[in-house]
């Protein structure tokens, strides 16, 4: 008995464009076709697409192991989605078969099928068995889905009536008590705050650490892939790029979806980025190098410097410009603003410092803002500008990942005092 | 290898889905989330609004006494000497009303369920036999308001005149549920592949009311057209209804077999039909 519980044999997907009225899937392609439109000379022998049809998955092989978290990468469109609705039982694929044991349970969304005239503990009922669950199975849980959900008071009143931030609760407290063998969940992090996430996550690590659950997961925050899963899977335009170990493959997904961006320039005025109020003529990153291996470590200085055309035409109204700088998983590390100056319609040049020592290893991007007044945002100039920080360590006698957002060296000092 | 065996394997997803396998154990499987879209639907059609059940109740006699006015007082049509002549139309507008909930409910199945049937698997066809409960739910409360009615003129005015048939009432019921599935599914899947069919659809519908016996009796159509009549599976429903409960004529046994073997074969054929495409049409939804 092998196990293997889930075994994808060559699975392609094929849709239709542009045939009858049909909603969910234009929204499933207009990405895809977003980035099809980019290339025009991406033809595969095999899988011939047109404007008429395309290829949304072309032979995805794999296979899931007994209470394995298998993690799936890649951009809107890459076809992540359409293959977690074939593999529950959503949408068919049109070559292939996939073969599995156990109860699957799905959760594409939180809250599926929630009626708001029904009350919150009808509701618990109606969507527990809606993702499978039995009669029985929910009425043993009750009392559990209710406390996790933290909406007793309201049991008994319309979800109608809910916040958003109670409805979302309760319908994530009925999916974490699901019991399947095997749990499909796409994107559901996507939803709610900042604490709903962390608390679906640390649901999700119960659920395959103490369980031993087999979880098939998509997501874009990289940060619940690395913690979650064993194993990642990359797609792109359809197809398995890169399979195994999730740090490696995170690794290299995010190299090869960012590809170092150093300086945009741009002549012609009207054709640069921006609107009527602002036009981008140059952005660029000048890196201090240590020495002349040219590589950005954590030790190089930085210099952000960007010109732009101003045209606001507008007495006493004031220009702030703000430089943020993210990492990958898309968090904020600062947000550095220009004072509040008038100036009048023109080029103008900005410039802003990292200093070495500051920022640790990893990939960044720097997206500038254009704000008038404080309130009003003439120009977001996103993900401008790419990097990476390299590591560097002088005396290195530990190669592990060195923690933290930052890398500062402030000394830290011991001193004896009593022998 | 090439040699896996199938039971190894609990399940399989490919695109060719098998005529045949209809998989009645998984539905039951999900029996109780069938019985909990049923009570959805009642509690949903029924919060807030005074006159909900109320209407429920109206509907049908309102019904009756429009056709009572239109069709037995001023068109003159026979009632097949049924007395009083409201009482004809009764039967007839409640099956048909009945016929076209579940129908109508059943054939847009794919379009109302869109939301959920794009996030979560389970065996379509819960949806619409949730559906056809639910109609039959309101159906009782006509059905009782209905013997209401009867009663009173068994007891006051005694010109009705029951018989033992009665008791065939609740297999009427079923076949006229089991046609309307049958039917409903075999156009679900076709609306939904072809959005205009649904005019077309609602069109039919309303022809296939005048050529069923709701408005007038079977015994005013001309003989040689008759059989063209009885092959309708309401026509029988709706005739054996009237004769139970006024004795106007005997019951059509051999009519009443047929019905039933109509019914049951476009059900059959619906539920192959809709397991072959219930996935597929999603695409296109």
């Amino acid at each position: 008995m092998s196990n293997i519980l889930i075994k994808a044999e060559n699975i392609s997907k094929f849709y239709r464009l542009g045939l009858l009225g049909s909603r969910t899937l234009k929204e499933d392609i207009k990405n895809w076709w977003q980035n099809k439109t980019m290339d025009e000379n991406f033809m595969d022998p095999g899988f011939g697409s047109s404007k008429n049809f395309i290829w949304a998955l072309k032979n995805i092989n794999f296979e899931v192991s007994h209470g394995e978290v298998l993690g799936f990468l890649g951009r809107n469109g890459a076809g992540k989605s359409t293959l977690l609705k074939i593999i529950s039982r959503i949408t068919l694929p049109t070559k292939g078969r996939i073969l599995g044991k156990g109860r699957t349970a799905s959760l594409l969304e939180v809250g599926t099928g929630f009626h708001g005239e029904l009350t919150g503990r009808e509701n618990i009922f109606l969507n527990g068995h809606i993702l499978g669950m039995k009669k029985k199975e929910i009425e043993s849980k009750f009392d559990e889905i209710v406390d996790f959900s933290g909406v007793e008071q309201f049991l008994d009143t319309p979800v109608k009536r809910y916040s958003s931030g109670m409805y979302v609760r309760l319908a994530f407290a009925v999916a974490a008590h699901l019991d399947p063998e095997i749990l499909i969940v796409d994107e559901v992090l996507a939803v709610g705050d900042a604490e709903f996430q962390r608390k679906c996550i640390g649901k999700m690590k119960e659920v395959s650490s103490q369980k031993g659950k087999t979880i098939l997961f998509v997501s874009h925050n990289m940060q619940a892939v690395r913690n979650l899963c064993h194993r990642a899977i990359v797609l792109n335009k359809g197809e398995i790029v890169d399979m195994g170990n999730p740090e490696a493959v995170i690794a290299n997904y995010l190299k090869s979806e960012k590809t170092q961006h150093l300086l945009h320039e741009f002549q012609d005025k009207n054709s640069a980025p921006g609107n009527e109020f602002i036009r981008i003529k140059k952005v660029e990153l000048i890196p201090d190098y240590v020495n002349e291996s040219e590589v950005i470590d954590i030790r190089t200085r930085l210099t952000i410097q960007f010109e732009f055309w101003y045209d606001v035409n507008e007495a006493n109204a004031d220009l702030i410009v703000g430089v943020h700088l993210l990492n990958f998983n898309g968090d904020y590390i600062f947000d550095v603003a220009s004072p509040r100056t008038v100036y009048e319609p023109g080029l103008i040049r900005g410039t802003c410092e990292i200093p070495g020592h500051f920022l640790n290893d990893g990939a960044y991007y720097i997206s500038i803002v254009f704000v008038k007044n404080i309130s009003q945002r003439l120009f977001y100039y996103e993900s401008c500008l790419s990097f990476d920080v390299e590591d560097y360590r002088d005396n290195a006698g530990w190669y592990g990942k060195w923690v933290g957002v930052v890398r500062p060296n402030f000394p830290v000092l011991l001193q004896p005092v009593e022998n | 290898m090439p040699t896996d065996k199938k039971s190894e394997w609990d399940w399989e997803i490919k695109h060719d889905q098998s005529w045949f396998n209809l998989n009645i154990r998984e539905i039951f499987h999900y029996k109780d989330l069938l019985i909990r879209f049923v009570r959805r639907d009642i509690i949903a059609s029924y919060q807030q609004t005074i006159l909900g059940p109320i209407w429920v109740f109206l509907q049908p006699l309102l019904t009756a006494l429009v056709y009572y006015l239109i069709f037995s007082r001023i068109a003159n049509i026979s009632t097949d000497g049924i007395k009083p002549a409201i009482l004809f139309y009764l039967p007839g507008s409640i099956i048909w009303t009945y016929f076209s909930d579940c129908l109508t409910g059943t054939m847009n199945t794919f379009v109302t369920n869109a939301y959920i049937f794009n996030k979560v698997y389970f065996p379509r066809l819960i949806a619409p036999l949730s559906n056809v409960l639910f109609h039959t739910f309101r159906l009782s409360f006509q059905l009782i308001f209905f013997f209401l009615i009867y009663l009173f003129f068994l007891v006051v005015y005694r010109n009705v005149h029951p018989s033992l048939y009665i008791l065939l009432l609740p297999l009427l019921i079923l076949q006229t549920a089991i046609f309307a599935l049958g039917a409903g599914l075999i156009i679900s899947v076709l609306t939904a592949k072809y959005r205009d069919l649904d005019n077309i659809i609602n069109f039919l519908m309303r022809l296939f009311m005048f050529v069923s016996p709701i408005v007038y009796p079977v015994s005013i159509i001309p003989e040689k057209y008759k059989f063209l009549f009885w092959m309708n599976p309401l026509t029988a429903i709706i005739e054996t209804f009237r004769s139970a409960f006024f004795s106007n004529h005997p019951v059509y046994g051999k009519y009443l077999l047929l019905s039933g073997f109509n019914s049951i074969v476009l059900l059959l054929a619906g539920l192959v039909f809709f397991h072959k495409r219930e996935i597929k049409v999603m695409d296109v939804v």
